[in-house]
């Protein structure tokens, strides 16, 4: 088995972090003007941050005492794009096997 | 945005039929690609499809074979990369068939996509990409949330 990993669906698919996503789409945060947003422990947003930053989603810079959270364009990029792209190539793909097999085939 | 690719095919045919063409590599070439696919679990194998180099894709899939349940499931890895050995792109491609009165429903699976390294054409693609950001959260949130018009 493989083991469990967050991919980039994974990480959209959880509400908090899509929120985290939309504030962030407004305006650049530090992690605890985040946190303020959220009824959710400090530590559980941490979690929650992490993962957009390993994902790509979001960039961290420490500024002062602060670390600050910005948007990045790449995560969404990436899965949006690959997404489409093969959904295309299935799309003309099956329909070579449709032609295929209706005219090779007898029924 | 579904999560992962979907599609669903009805054949005239029995389920024998239509695995002949989901796992024999001659007839796999014919509708999909070239390949050295054999139908044993673990086994690895490349698909051969044009190079697509400003998506920094050498155009060869590396799969395995995940799972074989003959006439009815087909699994195998999904893998690319730019061709230096490394892969940006992992992800699982699963087929079912369902044999019915008149022939066999084909489904197709593709999902689990990991996105490892982000490619060239992506980050030069940024027009547009806010409003597509909000589309797509608009959209799983409306989904998450249902339909609930008042």
């Amino acid at each position: 088995m493989a083991q469990p990993r967050l991919d980039a669906f994974q990480v959209i698919a959880d509400p908090s972090r899509r929120q985290m996503l939309l504030l962030l789409s407004k305006d650049s945060l530090t992690i605890n003007s985040l946190a303020e947003n959220f009824d959710m422990s400090r530590p559980a947003v941490s979690k929650h941050i992490k993962i957009l930053y390993g994902a790509g989603f979001i960039a961290i810079q420490d500024i002062g005492r602060e670390r600050h959270c910005t948007l990045k364009q790449d995560g969404f990029n990436a899965l949006h794009e690959w997404l489409n792209y093969f959904d295309q190539f299935w799309t003309a793909k099956l329909k070579n096997l449709e032609n295929l097999l209706n005219n090779k085939l007898p029924n | 945005m579904a999560a992962r690719i979907k599609h669903q095919l009805f054949f005239q045919h029995p389920p024998q039929a239509v695995w002949e063409y989901l796992t024999n590599a001659e007839l796999m070439a014919l509708w999909l690609m070239k390949s050295d696919f054999q139908p044993v679990v673990g086994h690895e194998f490349t698909f051969r499809s044009n190079p697509v180099p400003s998506f920094d894709w050498d155009g060869i899939i590396y799969c395995e074979v995940m799972e074989i349940v003959p006439f009815k499931k087909l699994s195998y890895s999904w893998r690319l990369g730019p061709g230096d050995g490394t892969i940006n792109v992992d992800s699982m491609v699963k087929w079912e068939l369902q044999p019915n009165d008149n022939g066999t429903e084909l489904l197709l699976d593709h999902g689990d996509f990991a996105i490892l390294k982000h490619m060239g054409i992506f980050d030069a693609m940024n027009a547009g990409w806010l409003q597509n950001m909000h589309k797509i959260l608009n959209r799983l949130n409306e989904v998450n949330h249902g339909t609930t018009k008042a």
